[in-house]
């Protein structure tokens, strides 16, 4: 990676006034890294093809630190808009990407930014056709925002519906949960554990379109769970749809390292961020086809199906723990505040 | 002439009492139950019309409860005779439901006469007893709005059901070995072991002996019971039931059995042998030891015993000669059981034996908890449930809102307004647990189909969280209603402004509430707040300085995470023998970084009670503040010190109390005086902020408030120059919150 490519140190008002340190720094930097015809064209948008329908998803990307163990806000950028695409049964395509950096923002965290933003791009198959970079005055923004937009060709064969769901379905986990949000918040407060937590920030478009070339409308919904934890993502799937969810406490996979942090912090790590994790619900007959395919995957190493739908409680999600009682799990409201009396 | 009474006057026996009032006093007329509660048409001279409405009065049925009476005159009706008018189901009928009630002498004596129809018949009851609210599907109470409807009266039965002389005239769950409920005994793979009421309970104590845990369903909801001075056994059941510490309750045979093992105060004796039968707390004094395992409370100077409170469990107290552990059937933190089905599946894991009937329990209950205080005698409930619930007495509200209120969340209970009466549910639990959730909910939509009223109001805890709240807000939702969140401690405290009637007075009420959490208004953790009260407004005053609130629910689980949050310096070596490197660290930081603060003087005591090494981590709820209270023993106030006083400005530095603590033990005091040292601090910091104020009149609720020393130093330090209240019908926990709630609401603060 080449360094000190700017003369300039750090980011200042002058780079987001659309004028010639503007120029500049989209050259230098942001043209240069992408380097792509849609981009070249330098014009006010860009003209694509995408063929049937068309998946869209947008997602502002704000996280401190910028920089934690398992990545950066660049690649949460992509993979984050990828995987919200590739959660509507979509193959991602083409990503928007903007900029809202804070003056002050030293020029090389800029450009290491931009550069994983690059690299994640290519990893997942995707392609940045458009962008806008603002500065905003010291204490105005929190060092630098991403926005992405990602737009994908939904997959012939998804049928991807809440509606659909029935009775009976089985739901799936594609990985250990937890990870991510642990990783920012022990980096942020600085609390040390045993060994480093990372983040597990990752696309799972390709292991998503395997899915679906093998199992197409048997697969009834994906979600990626991040903020707010599995336990919200499943609430919202219960209340939205008005039917119960029944997931064993045992089966939630949670790698041992990041439980024992959660226990310590008390946290519950339902409610902690995912990045490359994602719930599957699908039909009951392809359930454990589905989990060993998942298996066969990098990014589906953990996979397990840790409940199902069913008839009773409806709306809700409800928990079976491992020492025989029942409890009820509630999305995330606000910020976690103690019940216990 | 027309006479109405109002109270618990339903379900009690009271139409066949004026039924054979009005014959001895040769009155002619009809007594029925209408609108305005029980209503008597009288006709005789005006002489004996006035005997017999003091008789009425003075002579009303023991369990019975008349809140309001009145004669008046109307036209002569003519009548031939002296008629009981049957009540139809209508919610619009001013009765309060009827609690259950424990067992009558006379059932009890029926039972053991082998000459009676009822020899051995496990479900004797009569007008003056048996289970009420636990069979009740509608109402009024009559057989057929009960699981009773299933028993059709043999010939026998309906005779006496008929006959107005006969105590069991309009008893409403008469039945008898013919016709009635069926006991049969099975293990726990449903093999018929005996139906036979004759040797059942021989039987029994054959099991009870054998170190057997045996399963009994009583008419109120399953119990666990085994032979209590058998140590194995009640290791067996604590391990099975996966309950490591908390302490069992026992079912003494007699009250005699019972005076021979422990000192029986008189208020204990009226309390425990009382129509409501619950269990009392009484101090297990080391001298007697030796009568029941070590297991069935460790670590506690105290115990919680009871009577027989149905004739079931008096057949098998006849049948025994030792105490018997009988604790909740259910599965830790999961509701009391009452099906057959549900029971057998989730029980027999734990029980060997199962003691079954076939009579449906529609309100399942757990036993009610009472202790008395040492000193003053005073009574605190603990938990109400059972012979208390549903019906709360209070003076009959005018407004006319139909209120529904949720209560809080780790001990739920419901309160509801749908006529003039107030009903507030027996304690449900730990909203956390499922099968409590369902219970909660069932106990809502039972409240509103009993009286076919829906609320107009619901009210909610303003914690965003709570199961409750967020269950109130789906209701008020697809009732198309009102909602309104009321604070946790501005609730505890109208519970106790409405137990004594002081939301009318004209003098200023200080509020004391001390509890383990609530959310405060200003998003923060209370738990030791001041208010005070005064013409309708309701106004926070003062409160501990505020700590950090660490590790979320943790916090409340983990003592020793109080203390290190109250402890000056996390260096000191009582820090680093609770807790690893590893998490010193980490905890330093949280506390670095913390922006939760709480005033909670519950996390107050569990500092103290990890600084002593009582207790670093519970493994029951209140464990920590309970084995507090029981390091005590014997205390002499007169040698207490307080750690620290109110200044001038009424602040209430919380960390210096822990530093007193601190230093004391450093010093060397007996743990047994440091804790009486602090509640003396405590004790003395309520006088403090009301001195303060210039309030002399002074309102105590909150958990902290079931502490009964903390307790007997507030009465004895206020003496006659303060007046001091307690929760008197409900407990001081967070059981009294669907009533504040309620109160507050319908006394338009805010
Ligand atoms: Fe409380
Ligand atoms: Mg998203
Ligand atoms: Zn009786
Ligand atoms: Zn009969």
């Amino acid at each position: 990676m080449e360094k000190k490519r700017f003369r300039f140190d750090k980011i200042n008002l002058g780079h987001g006034s659309g004028g010639i340190m503007t120029r500049e720094l989209l050259d230098e930097l942001i043209f240069k890294t992408f380097n792509n015809p849609y981009l070249d064209q330098k014009h006010d948008g860009s003209i694509v093809n995408i063929e049937g329908k068309i998946a869209i998803s947008t997602d502002s990307f704000v996280v401190s630190p910028i920089f934690f163990k398992g990545g950066n806000i660049g690649e949460l950028a992509v993979n984050g808009t990828v995987n919200d695409v590739a959660m509507c049964g979509a193959i991602p395509k083409y990503l928007s990407l903007a900029f809202i950096v804070e003056e002050g923002l030293k020029a090389d965290a800029f450009s290491e930014i931009v550069e994983t933003i690059k690299a994640t791009a290519d990893r997942c198959g995707v392609v940045v056709i458009t962008g806008d970079t603002k500065v905003v005055e010291r204490g105005k923004g929190d060092k630098i925002f991403i926005n992405t937009t990602g737009f994908g060709a939904v997959h012939p064969e998804a049928e991807i519906s809440a509606k659909r769901i029935t009775i009976g379905d089985k739901i799936i986990v594609s990985g250990n949960i937890a990870q991510h949000g642990m990783a920012i918040m022990s980096q942020r407060e600085g609390l040390k554990f045993e060994s480093d937590i990372e983040s597990d920030t990752t696309n799972l478009n390709f292991l998503i379109e395997d899915l679906l070339n093998s199992f197409g409308a048997k697969i009834k919904l994906f979600r990626d769970p991040t903020r707010g934890g599995l336990a919200s993502t499943l609430s919202e799937i219960a209340t939205d749809t008005n039917i119960g969810i029944l997931i064993e406490e045992d089966k939630i996979p949670l790698e041992r390292q990041v439980a024992a942090a959660c226990e310590i912090l008390g946290l519950d790590p339902m409610y902690v961020a995912n990045e490359g994790v994602f719930v599957a619900i699908v039909d009951s007959e392809i359930a454990s086809n589905v989990v060993a395919m998942m298996k066969q995957d990098s990014k589906g190493l953990n996979a397990v199906c840790i409940g199902e739908i069913t008839n009773d409680h409806k709306g809700k999600v409800v928990m079976q723990s491992a020492i025989g009682g029942k409890r009820i799990v509630t999305p995330l409201i606000g910020e976690h505040l103690p019940r216990i009396c | 002439m027309k006479i109405i009474l109002s109270g618990q006057v339903q379900g009690v026996g009271f139409r066949p009492f004026v039924f054979n009032l009005a014959e001895e006093f040769k009155v002619k007329g009809t007594v029925s139950n209408n609108e305005e509660g029980l209503i008597i048409f009288a006709e005789a001279s005006q002489k004996i019309i006035a005997s017999f409405y003091n008789a009425i009065i003075d002579r009303a049925p023991k369990v019975s409860k008349i809140n309001s009476h009145n004669i008046s005159e109307i036209v002569c009706h003519n009548f031939n005779d002296f008629k009981i008018i049957p009540s139809k189901s209508d919610s619009r009928l001013n009765l309060q439901l009827t609690p259950d009630f424990g067992i009558c002498n006379a059932c009890k004596q029926e039972i053991i006469d082998p000459n009676n129809i009822r020899y051995k018949y496990p479900f004797t009851t009569c007008v003056h007893c048996g289970p009420r609210w636990a069979i009740t599907k509608t109402f009024p109470f009559e057989r057929h709005h009960t699981s009773m409807d299933e028993f059709e009266m043999c010939q026998r039965c309906k005779t006496e059901y008929n006959n107005p002389r006969n105590r069991r005239f309009h008893s409403q769950t008469n039945s008898c070995d013919t016709c009635g409920i069926q006991l049969k005994l099975i293990d726990k793979n449903s093999k018929l072991i005996s139906k036979d009421n004759s040797s059942i309970f021989k039987s029994i104590r054959e099991l009870f002996l054998e170190g057997q845990i045996i399963s009994v369903k009583n008419t109120s909801g399953y119990l666990l019971c085994c032979d209590a001075r058998n140590e194995s056994v009640v290791q067996k059941l604590r391990n099975k039931k996966n309950r490591p510490e908390k302490p069992f309750a026992l079912l003494y045979p007699t009250l005699e059995k019972l005076k021979d093992h422990y000192d029986i105060k008189h208020d204990i004796e009226k309390e425990i042998t009382s129509v409501e039968r619950p269990i009392v707390i009484i101090p297990n004094s080391k001298s007697n030891n030796g009568h029941i395992a070590k297991s069935v409370a460790p670590g506690l100077n105290q115990l919680g015993v009871m009577l027989p409170n149905s004739a079931l469990l008096q057949l098998m107290a006849n049948e025994i000669d030792f105490p018997i552990v009988a604790t909740s059937g259910n599965v830790s933190g999961s509701p009391i059981l009452s099906h057959n089905s549900e029971a057998l599946e989730r029980l027999s894991p734990i029980a060997d034996y199962f003691l079954q009937h076939n009579l449906d329990i529609e309100h399942p209950q757990d036993d009610s908890v009472i202790k008395f205080s040492s000193n003053f005698n005073l009574r605190v409930l603990f938990r109400r449930s059972r012979g208390f619930a549903p019906n709360y007495y209070s003076q009959k509200t005018v407004n006319k809102a139909k209120v529904m209120a949720m209560g809080a969340h780790l001990k739920s209970s419901i309160g509801f307004m749908p006529n003039d009466y107030i009903y507030i549910s027996q304690y449900l639990g730990h909203l956390e647990n499922y099968g409590v959730y369902e219970r909660f909910v069932n106990e809502v939509s039972g409240f509103i189909s009993i009286f076919q009223q829906q609320p107009n109001v619901v009210l909610v805890d303003k914690h965003p969280s709570y199961q409750s709240t967020i269950y109130g807000k789906e209701l008020a939702k697809s009732l198309g209603v009102e909602l309104y969140e009321i604070q946790h401690h501005r609730a505890h405290f109208s519970s106790l402004l409405s137990e004594h009637s002081l939301f009318n007075t004209s003098s200023e009420i200080l509020g004391v509430v001390w509890d383990g959490t609530g959310y405060g208004d200003d998003k923060q953790i209370w738990g030791g707040e001041f208010f005070k009260y005064y013409q309708g407004k309701m106004q926070r005053i003062n409160y501990f300085d505020y700590f950090d609130w660490l590790a979320g629910d943790k916090m409340a689980k983990e003592p020793r995470l109080s203390l290190f949050s109250l402890i000056e310096d996390e260096k000191t070596p009582c820090i680093s023998r609770k807790f690893t490197p590893d998490e010193i660290v980490i905890y330093e930081q949280l506390k670095k970084k913390n922006r939760l603060k709480t005033s909670s003087v519950g996390r107050l005591f569990d500092a103290v009670a990890s600084l002593l090494d009582i207790c670093d981590i519970n493994t029951y709820e209140g464990e920590a503040a309970i084995k507090l209270e029981n390091t005590i023993g014997d205390y002499d106030m007169s040698k207490c010190k307080r750690y620290v006083s109110v200044s001038s400005n009424a602040h209430v530095p919380t960390k210096a109390i822990i530093k007193g603590v601190q230093s004391d033990l450093e010093k060397g005091v007996k743990k047994s005086q440091i804790i009486c040292n602090f509640l003396f601090t405590l004790a003395n910091i309520v006088l403090g902020v009301a001195n303060h104020y210039e309030i002399k009149r002074i309102a105590c609720t909150g958990g902290v408030f079931q502490n009964t020393v903390l307790l007997d130093m507030l009465k004895e330090l206020a003496g006659t120059d303060y007046e001091l209240f307690f929760n008197c019908n409900l407990s001081p926990n967070d059981e009294n919150i669907s009533l504040g709630q309620m109160m507050y609401y319908l006394n338009g603060l805010d």
